[in-house]
């Protein structure tokens, strides 16, 4: 923790706690809260009328927690939920814990029942500090009037300093209807420790020996904005680099040396590269199950230099070699060496993702998801901003869309929450309006926050939906097949609405398609239209996401299509 | 694997629950509590865990203990005798 900031001086007249609340989320330079009203939350609803903040009405409180994860991946700044008590807070359980999970600054403002209400089970009584605390940063309730300006000042640093993440303020409706004499603010801020000398020497001297090493990096680049960092070093040291999948866009994943996202579903030769390599160096990455696929064979012959944010999360599933936690950009331009004989490992390396590129020949006349999505990323660009759903589509995207920044895949990773992609492209969008933000959704995943459409069309965000539909669960239906001896079990979906009517009962303009010549004309038309659209793709059931490693495996152990 | 964990924190609403649940939900039993109030207010936990399984590690969990907000000092005993 570094020096205090300075504190305001309280006004000397008493002001209502639902005002102070405004008048704090103004003083952090919020300018948009995504929310729903309701009995408890009233006081700061009719202290927002006359605000200078602007208020996005979802139409379910979880797309509010959602939509507010986006902004705050988009910005780097706390996106800011509000909901009432009991269901309304309880609603935004699933959208704080995907926060939580991703790191993600976020605060979410839910409203309690008035102080000498909390515990006798009154109308709409819910313990949200109690269920939430396992998946907050940390939270508060409030219990004077006077404070809040010091808790929400408080509370936003805390969401999005050292290792970001959701901070949940619960308001009692006395606190907000009260009036107090705000007591003066004082915030400690975060600052990362200086790394250990040492450290980055001992760091420097085993990427000086290594032969074959790898840079394996995450999302905590993105967390860190130590993009520039992160391609110096790549670049200095020429050394062949992975990404998880919210790592994507850390380092342009066209650049000759970036051999894709390893893990479950990632690419042969970013694994085989990871299951050779003599020197892991790990940065803002957490050795995630689905990374790794069966620890103990992860980079079974590797020394791992492991840097991070957190330094909790250094040796906490892989013991590391030199772990050095701190600024990461500000230790990746310390480590200076260059490896001196790694020219062919990295020759071998490029020449192995050459082999296994991604081959996007299908049989037949129907849509091949894949090539659908490398296409629509091609053309939109490397501004474009992709959201996705969870299912097959999420994989899909990740695999053969193209990203030159993090902030540009906006993606469930750690929670994989379906009903994600819808909130985060409104997200998105009031984030940077300007974007071209495209929605990758699956039929199973839309209908989670289907109701969203409506808050689409009443602000009139131009979001591209392209809803990707093969009639199933279809992630489940592939591992039904593949571990589960094909019994197929609760994935029909066989009975979906029409989409692209559904849409258009929204107001949304859609269309349908279901074969391959249909694809650039949906492109371009998608990409033309200023208003929000919903492209709806029929796609082959029986469509896998490949490769594959199994459950429990090597990540060297990676199913593939058969041919 | 068995252990003690020395807890300093600020007593702030849901501290002691908040900790609690981290060991817990992070792979201990809790098999022993005391917990007392300093002078200044702070309060003290020491608690007797046991590792639900060989992979969990003590020294792990007190690093995701010291990044709690209200967390101010952590100590672990590794093979303390219950």
């Amino acid at each position: 923790m570094a020096a205090h900031a300075p504190s305001t001086v309280p006004d000397t007249a008493p002001v209502s706690g639902a005002r102070l609340v405004v008048e704090a989320l103004e003083r952090e330079g919020v300018r948009t809260v995504f929310g729903y009203p309701g009995g408890a939350i009233m006081p700061l609803y009719d202290a927002l009328t006359g605000s200078g903040l602007r208020h996005i009405l979802v139409r379910h409180e979880q797309a509010a927690a959602l939509a507010a994860d986006a902004y705050g991946r988009v910005t780097g700044e706390p996106g800011v939920c509000i909901a009432t008590s009991g269901p309304g807070a309880t609603n935004l359980v699933t959208g704080i814990a995907n926060a939580y999970m991703d790191s993600v600054p976020m605060v979410a403002i839910t409203g309690q029942v008035a102080t000498s209400l909390i515990g006798t089970d009154a109308f709409q009584e819910v313990d949200i500090f109690g269920i939430t605390l396992p998946i907050v940063k940390h939270s508060f309730v409030i219990r004077s009037t006077a404070e809040i300006p010091q808790v929400f000042a408080q509370a936003f640093e805390l969401a999005r300093s050292g290792r970001p993440g959701p901070v949940l303020i619960d308001l009692p409706k006395d606190m907000g209807v009260g009036a107090a004499v705000p007591n003066p603010v004082s915030v400690e801020r975060f600052a990362h420790p200086e790394a250990d000398p040492q450290l980055i020497a001992a760091a420097n001297a085993l990427i000086a020996e290594a032969r074959a090493p790898v840079l394996y990096f995450g999302g905590g680049i993105a967390i860190a904005r130590a993009e520039r960092a992160l391609r110096d070093f790549a670049a200095r040291t020429g050394m062949p680099s992975v990404a998880t999948l919210k790592g994507l866009g850390g380092i342009p994943t066209d650049h000759p040396d970036f051999l894709g996202m390893l893990g479950m579903h990632g690419m042969r030769a970013a694994n085989m590269a990871i299951d050779k390599c003599d020197l892991l160096i790990c940065v803002g990455a957490r050795f995630d199950d689905r990374a790794t696929g069966k620890l103990d064979t992860f980079a079974p012959g590797a020394t791992v230099i492991h840097i991070d944010g957190d330094p909790a999360e250094i040796g906490k599933l892989r013991r590391a070699a030199v772990g050095i936690s701190g600024d990461i950009s500000k230790i990746l331009d310390a480590l200076d060496a260059r490896p001196a004989h790694s020219e062919h490992w990295a020759a071998l390396c490029r020449r192995q993702k050459a082999m296994w590129a991604m081959s996007y020949d299908a049989p037949g006349s129907g849509i091949y998801a894949p090539a659908l999505l490398k296409d629509l990323s091609e053309a939109a660009g490397d501004d474009a901003v992709f959201t996705c759903d969870v299912g097959q589509h999420q994989m899909w995207v990740a695999q053969h869309c193209r990203f030159s920044r993090p902030q540009a895949h906006l993606t469930s990773a750690g929670l994989g929450t379906m009903g994600y992609g819808v909130p985060a492209g409104i997200g998105a969008l009031i984030a940077d309006p300007d974007a071209t933000v495209i929605t990758i959704s699956g039929d199973g995943s839309i209908m989670m926050n289907v109701q969203e459409l409506a808050t689409l069309r009443r602000y009139r965000l131009p979001l591209k939906i392209v809803l990707i539909d093969n009639s199933q669960l279809g992630m489940v239906r592939q591992w039904q097949e593949l571990f589960f001896e094909e019994n197929f079990s609760e994935i029909d979906l066989s009975d979906n609405p029409d989409f692209a009517d559904l849409a258009q009962a929204f107001g949304i303009e859609a269309f349908t398609i279901d074969h391959r010549d249909e694809v650039p004309a949906a492109i371009e038309r998608l990409l033309a239209t200023n208003g929000p659209i919903l492209c709806h793709v029929r796609i082959d059931p029986r469509a896998n996401v490949w490769p594959l490693v199994p459950p429990n495996s090597s990540n060297v152990q990676m199913l593939e299509k058969a041919k | 694997m068995t252990g003690q964990l020395t807890i300093d924190f600020d007593l702030h609403e849901g501290a002691v629950l908040r900790v609690l649940g981290l060991v817990e939900r992070r792979g201990f039993e809790v098999r022993g509590i005391r917990m007392t109030e300093a002078a200044d207010g702070r309060g003290a936990l020491a608690l007797d865990v046991r590792a639900r399984d060989a992979s969990r590690s003590l020294d792990t969990v007190a690093g995701q203990l010291q990044r709690l907000h209200d967390v101010r000092n952590v100590t672990c005993i590794q093979g303390v005798a219950q």
